[in-house]
């Protein structure tokens, strides 16, 4: 989902956005706090979804816009700001420990061959296929779909053809935090723990994820999180937790070697980081 | 006089401390086809897209079927009528041939009747039909420029602008390009047509302006703009001799 919303920022907006690991972040702690102040799991997930947007919105008025014309570093140093501002007030209001997230949907485990596999888990996987498949629908088959996908094509080529680039961009900027914000509840689901410093990591495998599965390409950014989550298993597995990380970015650093533009992406995408 | 459909008056506009447009006024009949002809850096895409909004005119009014746009934003521009087949075409090779034309009715409600309209396009146009759902990256050229101009006619145009459509085309294209401008025109399309093909534009067009360095040098009726030897040297062949003032003086206010 992470490395969705990254394509989704980077392919249309040609910006790195740096605020989808807070905006990540934000969901889950939001709707923890919600959930453990005796709120109903739907009205929890509402929340924090409205705060994910919110911090979308804010994002693209105070880092993208005023810079849109300037710099392409401008808004990623800007957004990386805003994600220290996100976790700094997290950390303020809810503190910065680990907290455990409620189990929502009861648990049950299953094994395949020697790899312990969660309901829930598997559960969201399956909801963030569902909101990919129908994200890249809508990205395919919609008006809006179509411009957006000109817009990332093009910029000035959909403006000649009438499309309002300030209307859509900035709904582009919710879309993806309404995505980043499902993300971190998922996450918060499966692994049933949430913290200020939650995105962080998350953050990096997205971006990992991204470029592996290749940039600018939805499918492929949901394949390289595939293959990152399989990675991960697989050396926990064979070579311990502690090497999980040399395994991941040791994929990330094999794959740029021999296939720099990613697993399905064209080598132009590569321009726009 | 018929009405207009654009009047523009006294236009200029710059890039940095480049001035690209001085001072230019142009005017559009509804119904009419006028040329704006000049040579390479004379302003004429620069005089397209100050019309169309990319560019922000340092001075002057654009007047578009009796409204003053000069302050609108691109999208509202078109949504009104005023549409732009761009230099270069600007097809968008990450969609496929369907996508496009769909993007250029993207302002549009009446679903029903944009498909009707697709698929008169792909009646006139065969070899666009029959790849409608393949990347429009695998159209030569010349159906690359029949793409682009049915995706502006998509946009439910009252005045098309063209910047060099015949610019890269074989000569049976071209020729082919040009009966179209000239159907649409009997059907009451107003055009605004640039072209380094000076020949080809003055004989479909009414009116024709002559670009200069970013000022009008001559306008009036197009065969007799056409008709001018001196000008045909100067500008619609090579540059022989400078065209003299007097010369230039006589062109401008035949219109009138
Ligand atoms: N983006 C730009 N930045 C700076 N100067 C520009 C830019 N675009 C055009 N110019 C300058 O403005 C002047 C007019 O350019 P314009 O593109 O309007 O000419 P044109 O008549 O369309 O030429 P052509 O026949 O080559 O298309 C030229 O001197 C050109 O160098
Ligand atoms: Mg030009």
């Amino acid at each position: 989902m992470v490395a969705v919303a990254f394509t989704l920022a980077i392919g249309v907006l040609n910006f790195l956005n740096f605020s989808i690991p807070g905006i990540f972040m934000i969901a889950g702690m939001v709707s923890w706090a919600a959930l453990k102040s005796g709120q109903h799991w739907l009205f929890a997930f509402g929340v924090a979804l409205t705060a994910s947007a919110a911090v979308g919105v804010a994002v693209y008025f105070l880092t993208y816009r005023p810079s849109s014309d300037s710099d392409p570093e401008v808004p990623l140093v800007s957004s990386l700001g805003f994600l220290v501002l996100l976790e700094n007030l997290i950390v303020l209001w809810l503190g910065s420990d680990q907290q455990s997230y409620p189990a929502l949907i009861a648990d049950f485990n299953f094994r395949v061959g020697s790899i312990i596999v969660g309901g829930a888990q598997l559960l969201s996987l399956a909801l963030s296929l569902a909101f990919v498949f129908a994200l890249s629908l809508s990205l395919r088959f919609t008006n809006l779909g179509r411009q957006v996908r000109a817009i990332a094509e093009s910029r000035r080529t959909a403006s000649i053809l009438g499309v309002n680039v300030g209307s859509v961009v900035p709904r582009v900027f919710v879309l993806s935090a309404l995505f980043t914000g499902a993300g971190g509840i998922l996450f918060a689901i499966s692994y049933l723990q949430v913290s200020s410093s939650m995105g962080e990591s998350i953050g990096f495998k997205g971006i990992s994820a991204m470029i592996i599965g290749g940039m600018g390409n939805i499918w492929g950014a949901v394949a390289g999180g595939l293959l990152i989550g399989l990675v991960e298993i697989l050396s926990t597995q064979f070579l311990g937790a502690d090497f999980v990380n040399i395994g991941v970015y040791g994929l990330l650093l094999a794959l740029l070697i021999i296939k720099p533009e990613g697993l399905f992406g064209m080598a132009a995408a590569r321009e726009k980081l | 006089m018929n009405e207009l459909i654009l009047d523009v008056e006294q236009l200029s506009a710059c890039y940095g401390r480049v001035e690209a447009l001085i001072g230019v006024s142009l005017q559009v009949a509804r119904g009419e086809i006028v040329t704006v002809v000049g040579a390479n850096g004379a302003g004429k895409s620069t005089l397209l897209h100050s019309l169309l909004g990319t560019i922000a005119p340092t001075n002057g009014r654009i007047a578009f079927a009796g409204e003053d746009i000069s302050r609108w934003p691109i999208h509202r521009r078109i949504d009104a009528g005023l549409v732009l087949v761009p230099e270069g075409r600007r097809i968008l090779v990450s969609m496929t041939i369907e996508e496009n034309l769909l993007l250029g009715a993207h302002m549009r409600q009446d679903k029903s009747a944009v498909r009707r309209e697709i698929d008169n396009i792909y009646d006139r146009f065969p070899n666009l039909g029959r790849r409608r759902s393949h990347g429009a990256s695998c159209l030569s050229g010349g159906e690359q420029q029949m793409l682009a101009l049915g995706r502006a006619m998509l946009a439910k145009p009252q005045l098309l602008m063209m910047d060099e459509p015949s610019l890269g085309l074989s000569p049976l294209f071209v020729s082919k390009l040009f009966e179209l401008i000239k159907d649409y025109n009997r059907e009451g399309l107003s055009v605004l047509l640039i072209e380094q093909n000076t020949a080809n534009a003055l004989r479909i067009a009414h009116q024709a302006t002559v670009l200069e360095l970013g000022r009008v040098a001559m306008e009036g009726d197009a065969a007799a703009i056409a008709g001018s030897a001196r000008l045909q040297e100067a500008y619609l062949g090579g540059a022989a001799h400078e065209v003299t003032e007097a010369d230039k003086r006589k062109w401008i206010g035949r219109r009138s």
